[in-house]
């Protein structure tokens, strides 16, 4: 039983590589707003439709309809902020969370209008192999996801500690006022922040497409396992949001072969819950403390 | 005599249904140090941030050189030339003192290096801590890396709200003595002070806030106790 341990990690690695990405996506906008887009499952999978259309629609190659789709989820995220969520942003948080919710669910609205129940299965831009690393089978998918994300994730970071912008993106992060007081404007970061996620998101969507058949209710799983990468790591963390992705993919693994298959599809609904329970600050969070 | 730097005439300004401002009227000249004053409520934060942008006045008119700033956005007040220290100070907790510094002249992006200089000149101070996570100073060190950073955008008003809130004695008169060196330098300076003695110390001028509306203006070597008639009773 143990032989199989190294092969499980490699492909919850894997999968744990796309969680990363969609958690990293959703705590991208909740830095920025402080508002948990529950619509985001929505724009990752309307990532995933964006490249099967332009890819097979208009037969465009896999990496130009690919840059498409992560374009035009931008400009969607960036339009949903501007459009939908800024005229409200001084009301009620719940406000928020509801819009966001009502854009997710729009989207979803918008995939089934076109495909119904129909189940996609969009065929991959390269040969499907396997590479033999003693044991460990690594196949094309796995290298695909891991070194793609594995690059942004190296980009992102580079972006955030070494550039002026990340600066910028960072301070805001951390103070809204105190990013206004020196002349950032706020309501455009947040447009863009909610553009930036949308894109991530629509990344994620690319590769998830990959290895998943495409379905309108996509978002709604997708949804599950980026909050609870989210939980895991610690709200607002961003590594916390990669860690607590590989983190989530790796236990589904284990636990779907250790002890049931069933844990493959719930342990998403699981770990929130006991995260909250044992450790609401996540593994990287920093704990709150509210004084009554 | 030329116009005055800054004039607001009429503002009146508010939260939701709750107005605050009926109709606030005054002049700051260039190079003057004015302090706000007013009991609790009577409408100062509010006023400090009608001209910052932070609160959208109802009505009337702020004029900075001329050029119409109410209505404004903060980061666009900022660009011309209103910097304002916040009372909380909204500084960025996980970054350090240069790092905060570089941020507050981040549109200027060549001048940043010598106007931290320059802070770190009038601060030794942030020099020494130059590297320290913010979150991490005592409150008086974060008022001083609070106010380098405005200064970092060569403000042409500094708003500066309670400067000497909640701090420990000792940085109280610390953070005077840095209010009255930047009188000395002529910064344009409109100050938000609780501390009678430290706001009547450093200005020029005196406003007296009461009902949301300028109740009285005194030359900034007022009696204090006078003062305090005025504001109270």
């Amino acid at each position: 039983m143990l032989a199989l341990l190294p092969q499980l990690v490699v492909s919850g690695t894997s999968t744990g590589m796309l969680y990363a990405l969609i958690a990293l996506s959703m705590t991208v906008v909740y830095r920025a707003t402080t508002v948990v887009n529950f619509g985001h499952g929505d724009m990752v999978a309307a990532g995933a439709y964006a490249v099967f259309v332009f890819g097979l629609g208009f037969g465009l190659p896999f990496l130009v309809a690919m840059a498409l789709a992560i374009a035009l989820l931008f400009a969607a995220g960036f339009a949903a902020q501007r459009m939908l969520l800024q005229p409200i942003v001084a009301g009620p948080h719940l406000s928020l969370a509801m819009m966001a919710l009502a854009i997710g669910y729009t989207l979803r609205g918008a995939l089934r209008l076109q495909w119904g129940n129909e189940t996609i299965n969009p065929s991959r831009p390269y040969p499907q192999d396997v590479y033999l690393f003693g044991n460990v089978v690594v196949t094309t998918d796995d290298a695909v996801i891991c070194g793609s994300v594995l690059l942004l994730l190296a980009a992102l970071f580079l972006l955030l500690q070494v550039t002026p912008l990340g600066k910028v993106i960072q301070a805001t992060f951390q103070s809204q006022r105190g990013a206004a007081l020196v002349g950032i404007n706020v309501p455009l970061f947040h447009a863009l922040m909610w553009g930036g996620g949308a894109a991530l998101g629509a990344l994620g969507g690319v590769m998830l497409s990959l290895i998943t058949p495409l379905t309108p209710d996509l978002g709604q799983w997708t949804l599950v396992q980026g909050f609870a990468a989210m939980t895991l790591g610690g709200f607002g963390s961003l590594g916390g949001a990669v860690a607590g992705g590989i983190l989530l993919g790796i236990t589904e693994k284990l636990l779907g072969f250790y002890v049931n298959t069933v844990f493959i599809e719930i342990t998403g609904y699981l770990v929130p819950i006991l995260v909250l329970m044992l450790r609401p600050q996540g593994l990287f969070g920093r704990r709150a403390v509210v004084r009554v | 005599m030329p116009d005055a730097l800054l004039i607001a005439r009429g503002v009146e300004a508010g939260y939701g249904s709750r107005q605050v401002l009926f109709g606030v009227d005054f002049d700051i000249n260039e190079g003057e140090a004015v302090a706000l004053l007013g009991a609790n409520g009577s409408g100062k934060s509010t006023l400090l941030n009608a001209l910052s942008g932070f609160v959208r006045p109802r009505r009337g008119s702020i004029r900075l050189d001329g050029m119409e700033l109410a209505g404004l956005p903060p980061h666009r007040t900022f660009r011309r030339g209103i910097v304002q220290v916040s009372q909380a100070r909204d500084l960025f907790p996980e970054m350090s003192v240069d790092e905060n510094l570089r941020l507050g002249a981040w549109t200027k992006r060549g001048d940043a290096a010598r106007l931290r200089d320059r802070v770190y000149a009038s601060f030794p101070r942030l020099f020494e801590r130059r590297g320290q996570m913010v979150r991490l100073m005592s409150g008086g060190e974060q008022q001083m890396v609070a106010i380098g950073r405005a200064l970092m955008s060569e403000p042409r008003v500094l708003l500066l709200d309670e400067p000497s809130g909640g701090l420990a004695p000792a940085f109280v008169s610390e953070i005077a003595a840095i209010v009255a060196a930047l009188k000395r330098q002529r910064v344009t300076m409109v100050m938000v002070e609780q501390n009678l003695r430290l706001a009547l110390s450093v200005a020029d001028r005196i406003l007296v806030l009461r009902d949301g509306a300028v109740a009285e203006q005194r030359g900034g070597n007022a009696d204090e106790e006078e003062i305090v008639r005025q504001i109270y009773l």
